[in-house]
């Protein structure tokens, strides 16, 4: 042997080996196999784009599947996940180098690169896998955390995984106590293992014998291992990192249209009608639990559980999705109705997915930001809920009344019946006048309120939202809005009773033809507002109005530069148009809206505003910025009575009062509803709920802060929500 | 079985007190802005119309409405719900028709139409409020007349089987046809939401248009009401919270309790 | 000569309350268009007319028509069509005047379109001009009122309960009592009673009632409640409350009233502990009159409150219940 090239015999020991690719031919055949029946399930989805842009696409692949960011928000899981897949990785690239060698007679075993790589790292990595073994098994039979739920199918996979990389440390510590491998220091796991196997007393002969059954012993149960990953959640190894490549890259906020003229089938009712990547998504659940932990229905005791989502329809597709390939009956997109041995197949929706869950999602995307490995729960559910809400006409009660006042009214309060100008009573707002003669016109009962004709001199059209115009602890929203940009001296207009509904209410619920229809409305209103003269931006307070704006009617012909208020005043704050110079002596904590933060990710803005407030200290909630917890009342549950479980509102307000804080700032109408309502029952009068423009008010008020507090505090009274 | 429901598109009985305005000269309200949507107790009749329409396992309903051009959306969200047909009742003749006027009109499109089993309305039209068309309908067409009525199932021998609210419970009915019955709400009669290929397809539907020479009506005759319209107010009490005082809360009670037995409120 | 015919039910050896109201407001129209008061008086068979027409007399009438079919005990709007046109046809009456009740509600309609004459419902005044009756009736679920004149004869109208001045009784009076003999059509028949469902639960129903009580978070407990059933037997009111005192589970949610719960459309609603956020007010637009008891005289409530009461409820509450029962009379 020469000591001068470092080196080992490849198959030591082992005759025969060529019966090695014997067994893989089978292997290999389940392994492909199984991959391509999933495949042909996805393929039953319909067609979608998710190989554009790969530039974006591998830069979020590695992000995602690489470095893994959301597996390390979690740094226990992080660790332990890295160490599993690294030392897989890692071993596997060694095992290739050993073929390298063999068949193509690369020199991977031998000199350097021997010792450093496939014996050292090898090994340490090697070690690092069994450590975040250990860690897997420990956490989930010993930690138990709620979001990981425990099937045979996790203990034999763990085991066997286990199990191969001990052998494989076993074979070594073999190979080196027998061959008395000079170079064994540079593996010290296996050189270990030969120090025990020596100690032992064993006989160089029953070592060699305990060498070559525990190679084939290695060698099956890895080959076991690889074929069952398509067949179990080790399929993920695959899917999992496609999945985050064919990621969507659209807007957070924009739901995909559905072309309402040649529809054939409208929502999900079935697996045809979701896309292949929905399909897809399935299969690349790693099962984790993240989204269940952030989902606050599920937080709440609703039968929702984003998890659950995910592998019911997982396990309703590997059951019942090969019957989907048959040729279909009459209609193309219709169910299979029965299996061959005539049971009937459970109907997805309302049987595989109760209704209850789909209703109880508030959209707030809380799970998506959450799962590691980008699988997209909200648009999935609410194909779901487009079925119900379209092809059915079933929903909740409250979101039914929400609908009809929508159809009627062009708003989603029911039992307002007043006009959208009614809050702007005293004040100087200008409503722009549409009509044909244009010119000039009140508004309805807001007296010295200047109309304004489309050339009208304003840089800013302020979308009031229904919430700010209707709702009346959001009206006092609307005023200090108003004064705080009088006072920036920004000529702005409003649109009065010629803005409607963006439509968001109808849109989550499903409701897409009525939300279809209000964004036209909207969007030819706001072309005509906007359309001549110099570019003009939309300011909106309310998050939802600002998400559909902003990226859901581009879909419908209307292009808007938007910013909403939090930003606005931040930039009439950085630019000097705005000086914060009243006090504001609050602790405050700010509540994220979903819509604003997870949605378009504006954080920073509003809390910049809060520390610039004289007096104010801020506290932040422990879920706060992308694990915002919802205030309950998104996905038009706003509207809905929440009749199941716990109050998220009201979870939501004792997660923020626990901050100690005495101001929950907000800056969204539907979260200032909720909220409110949660912390009066929680905290009596303890603790208020306050939008960020109202607080810029009171900083902004030159008669002081106490002449105007009075005025933009929160409603007086005994709460009667 | 033959079912008609009349609905009427009325101003938003939803428009808060405050918001409410009327121009005296026409005696008429004047909100331009407001919504004009089916009036509560007409959307109550035609769901109680679509059940019995299910339960009877077929029937075809007939949505009429009298009104201007702007009627046709009341009609289209009846065909929407899955209403057979719709007609448009429409002339110069019949605006500001006096509830008689209004039954003659209907009366004349049910004919016309070959008549019908049950002729379902609102209890009242919930802007006005006469509470009077479905019963001066009944007279019209010769037939009996249930009132309040909240539920229609099909009878025996080709009657319907209608239940009444009374002040008490409920009465269950039999009538022959045919039979008017006015609607009022419940919790079971709630009008259903569209399904949106249903809406769509209510959006194609042609809607006839029928005027008062379609229907054989002379004009004059109809313009001479039995009522005249002398003025229309928004009352003043409604501005303003009154506040009743007294020194202890036991005279604030006895204060109310007073005004308000004055104002004939108990 | 035509004249002023009110129509009465005999109730024992009494009439309906409605019938004196009339009688009070008929008197006026008799006196302001010259004529005579007179009126119909419908009981089943079992009754005897002279007692309640004595009433009738007692209470102005100068002539009482009596209308007396075994149909007419079980509130058949047919049978009572038919008897009523036929006094009706006998009497030849300028103005006809019913109670907004039941048979108001449900007869009077076809009755003037028998008659060729003409309808007013739902009257709160009543006044004489140039030879015709003017009612004030409010429209637009009470957010207006207006003024109609009747333009043929005879001039019919219900009118609310409560909004005309009771006769006084004078038992020295008398007057004609006129048999006028029923022959019911065989058209009552084609609406046959099948069954008829008494209601067990207690009180009327919230959408429907014409008063209703509501309480909110400020009422304190569902213990508190009880004081507000108290006040509602009084009263005949249905009881509600805002979401917060359901949330609370202080009542069933059937109780609900607001954006989430049941509209109403009582004539007054009593708000008890409610600070009158859009949610509940949602939920009371049509509501006629609005009071509001409350402790904070800031609350929103009585921004939309007619009659308001700055007062703790556990306080207010049994006082007014106390008063009113004294003023009622019950």
């Amino acid at each position: 042997m020469d000591l001068s090239n470092p080196m080992r015999e490849v198959y030591w020991n082992i005759t025969g080996k060529n019966l090695m690719y014997v067994l893989l031919v089978p292997v290999l055949v389940a392994f492909f196999r199984g991959f391509y029946s999933k495949y042909r399930l996805w393929k039953i989805g319909r067609p979608t784009r998710r190989r554009d842009n790969w530039r974006r696409r591998l830069a979020g692949f590695f992000r995602g599947a690489v470095v893994q960011e959301k597996n390390f928000r979690d740094r226990y899981s992080g660790w332990m996940h890295f160490f599993i897949w690294g030392g897989m990785l890692v071993l596997f690239i060694g095992t290739a180098n050993v073929a390298l060698d063999e068949y193509l007679g690369v020199p991977t075993m031998e000199g350097l690169f021997y010792l450093y790589f496939q014996s050292l790292v090898l090994d340490v990595f090697g070690l690092l896998a069994i450590v975040g073994l250990a860690m897997a098994l420990y956490r989930r039979y010993v930690v138990r955390p709620p979001r990981l739920h425990r099937t045979p199918q996790d203990a034999v996979f763990l085991g066997l995984l286990l199990l191969v990389l001990v052998t494989g440390f076993v074979i070594e510590g073999l190979r080196i106590a027998v061959t008395e491998d000079p170079w064994a220091a540079w593996s010290p796991v296996g050189w270990a293992f030969a120090a025990a196997f020596r100690a032992t007393g064993m006989a160089a002969e029953t070592m060699v014998g305990l060498h070559r059954f525990s190679w084939w012993f290695h060698l099956a149960l890895a080959f076991a291992w690889i074929a069952c990953v398509p067949y179990t959640k080790l399929t993920h190894l695959v899917t999992s990192p496609a999945n985050i490549y064919m990621r969507s890259l659209g807007p957070k906020g924009r739901l995909e249209p559905i072309n309402l003229e040649t529809a054939e089938f409208l929502g999900a009712s079935n697996l045809r009608h979701f896309t292949w990547k929905q399909l897809f998504d399935l299969d690349a659940c790693t099962e984790c639990g993240r989204c269940q932990d952030a989902c606050p229905a599920h937080a709440t005791l609703k039968p929702l559980n984003p998890k659950a989502v995910v592998l019911d329809l997982r396990d309703y597709m590997h059951e019942y999705g090969p019957l989907y390939l048959r040729r279909a009956q009459d209609d193309p997109w219709a169910a299979p109705a029965e299996t061959p041995d005539g049971r009937p197949v459970p109907v997805m929706v309302g049987a595989v997915i109760a209704e209850d869950a789909l209703w109880s999602c508030t959209t707030c995307r809380a799970c998506m930001e959450a799962c590691p490995v980008e699988i997209e729960h909200v648009p999935a559910i609410m194909d779901m809920r487009r079925f119900l809400a379209m092809d059915q006409a079933s929903m909740p009660e409250g979101m039914a009344d929400a609908i009809r006042s929508l159809e009627t009214r062009g708003h989603p309060f029911r039992g307002t019946g007043g006009a959208r100008t009614d809050w702007l009573q005293g004040l100087d707002v200008p409503v722009l006048d549409l009509s044909a003669g244009g010119g000039t016109r009140g508004a309805a009962g807001g007296a010295g309120a200047d109309g304004a004709g489309p050339d009208a001199d304003f840089d800013v059209l302020w979308w009031v939202g229904c919430a700010m115009a209707f709702d009346e602890r959001n009206q006092k929203v609307a005023r200090s809005l108003a004064r705080v940009l009088h006072r920036a001296g920004v000529r702005f207009a409003i649109l009065g009773n010629r803005e409607k509904c963006t439509g968001d209410a109808a849109r989550r619920i499903g409701h897409e033809y009525l939300f279809q229809t209000l964004a036209g409305e909207n969007v030819a209103t706001l072309n005509q507002a906007l359309g001549n003269g110099r570019p003009r931006r939309i300011v909106t307070a309310c998050p939802h109005c600002y998400n559909t704006l902003k990226h859901e009617y581009p879909d419908f012909g209307g292009h808007y530069d938007v910013v909403h208020h939090t930003e606005f005043i931040r930039e009439l704050v950085d630019s000097g148009r705005l000086k914060l110079d009243g006090e504001v002596r609050e602790t405050i904590t700010f509540h994220d809206p979903c819509y604003l933060g997870r949605y378009n990710d504006v954080y920073d803005a509003p809390r910049k505003t809060l520390k610039d407030l004289s007096g104010a200290e801020v506290r932040e909630i422990e879920r706060a910025r992308e694990s915002s917890f919802c205030c309950g009342g998104g996905g038009a549950l706003v509207f809905v009575e929440e009749r199941i479980g716990t109050r998220i509102n009201q979870t939501r307000a004792r997660q923020a009062a626990e901050t100690g804080a005495r101001t929950v700032c907000t800056a969204c109408p539907f979260c200032m509803t909720m909220l409110a309502d949660g912390l009066k029952t929680t905290s009596g009068d303890e603790v208020q709920a306050l939008d960020l423009a109202e607080l810029v008010d009171r900083a902004t008020a030159p008669a002081g802060p106490a002449a105007v507090g009075a005025g933009t505090g929160a409603s007086p009274g005994d709460g009667s929500r | 079985m033959n079912i008609v429901v009349c609905l009427k598109q009325i101003i938003d009985y939803e428009i808060p007190p405050r918001a409410f305005r009327i121009d005296r000269q026409k005696k008429k309200p004047a909100m331009p802005d407001a919504s004009l949507v089916i009036g509560p107790f007409d959307e109550n009749a035609l769901e109680v119309a679509l059940q019995l329409r299910e339960k009877a396992g077929g029937g075809r309903i007939t949505a009429v409405s009298m009104g201007p051009e702007s009627a046709i959306e009341a009609l289209r969200k009846a065909l929407a719900v899955t209403a057979d047909e719709a007609v448009l009742l429409s002339d110069p003749a019949f605006s500001d028709l006096d509830p008689f006027g209004t039954a003659r009109v209907l009366g004349a499109a049910i004919k016309k139409l070959g008549g019908a089993d049950l002729v379902l309305t609102g209890r009242q039209s919930g802007d006005w409020d006469a509470g009077q068309v479905g019963q001066l309908l009944a007279e019209e067409l010769g037939a009996p007349c249930v009132n309040f009525a909240f539920r229609a199932e099909p009878g025996g021998d080709g009657r319907v089987r209608l239940y009444k609210e009374t002040p008490g419970g409920a009465e269950i009915l039999e009538a022959g046809t045919p039979v008017v019955a006015t609607v009022t709400n419940a919790e079971t009669n709630q009008l259903r939401l569209a399904k949106v290929r249903d809406l769509m397809a209510a959006n194609r539907k042609p809607v006839p248009t029928w005027s008062a020479a379609d229907l054989g009506l002379d004009p004059a005759a109809l313009a001479a009401g039995r009522i005249e319209v002398l003025d229309l107010y928004v009352p003043t009490y409604d501005a303003r919270c009154e506040f009743v005082t007294g020194e202890t809360p036991e005279d604030k009670a006895s204060a109310l309790a007073r005004r308000l037995v004055e104002l004939k409120l108990v | 000569m035509p004249g002023i015919v009110i129509v009465a039910t005999a109730e024992g050896q009494g009439t309906n309350p409605a019938a004196l109201e009339l009688l009070g407001g008929g008197a006026g129209l008799a006196k302001a268009l010259g004529c005579p008061l007179e009126a119909v008086l419908v009981s089943g068979s079992g009754t005897d007319p002279a007692g309640p027409a004595a009433k009738l007399f007692a209470g102005g009438a100068r002539r009482v028509y009596s209308v007396r079919h075994e149909r007419l005990g079980n509130g058949s709007p047919e049978a009572a069509l038919e008897a009523l046109t036929a006094a009706c046809r006998r009497a030849e009456p300028r103005v006809v005047l019913f109670s907004a009740d039941r048979l108001g509600l449900e007869v009077a309609p076809r009755l003037a379109h028998r008659l060729g004459g003409s309808m007013i419902t739902d009257a709160v005044a009543l006044e004489v001009r140039d030879g015709d009756v003017v009612a004030t009736r409010p429209a637009f679920g009470g957010k207006a009122m207006e003024q109609v004149a009747a333009r043929a004869t005879p001039q019919v109208v219900t009118v609310k309960l409560r909004a005309l001045e009771p006769a006084a009784l004078d038992e020295s009076r008398s007057g004609e009592l006129v048999e006028v003999p029923v022959d019911l059509d065989p058209g009552v028949d084609r609406v046959k009673l099948v069954e008829r469902v008494e209601e067990a639960a207690e009180g009327p129903k919230l959408e429907t009632a014409r008063v209703v009580i509501g309480g909110g978070r400020g009422v304190g407990g569902a213990e508190n409640f009880k004081q507000l059933e108290e006040l509602a037997r009084v009263l005949g009111a249905a009881l509600g409350a805002s979401r917060a005192a359901v949330d609370e589970g202080w009542v069933p949610a059937s109780w609900q009233i607001g954006q989430t719960g049941k509209a109403i459309a009582s004539d007054l609603y009593i708000a008890v502990g409610i600070s009158g956020a859009s949610q509940h007010t949602a939920g009371i637009s049509g509501v006629k009159t609005i009071v509001a008891i409350n402790t904070d005289p800031e609350a929103p409530i009585f921004e939309r409150a007619h009659l308001g009461v700055v007062g703790d409820h556990k306080a207010v509450v049994p006082a007014l219940t106390a008063r009113l029962k004294e003023l009622l009379g019950k």
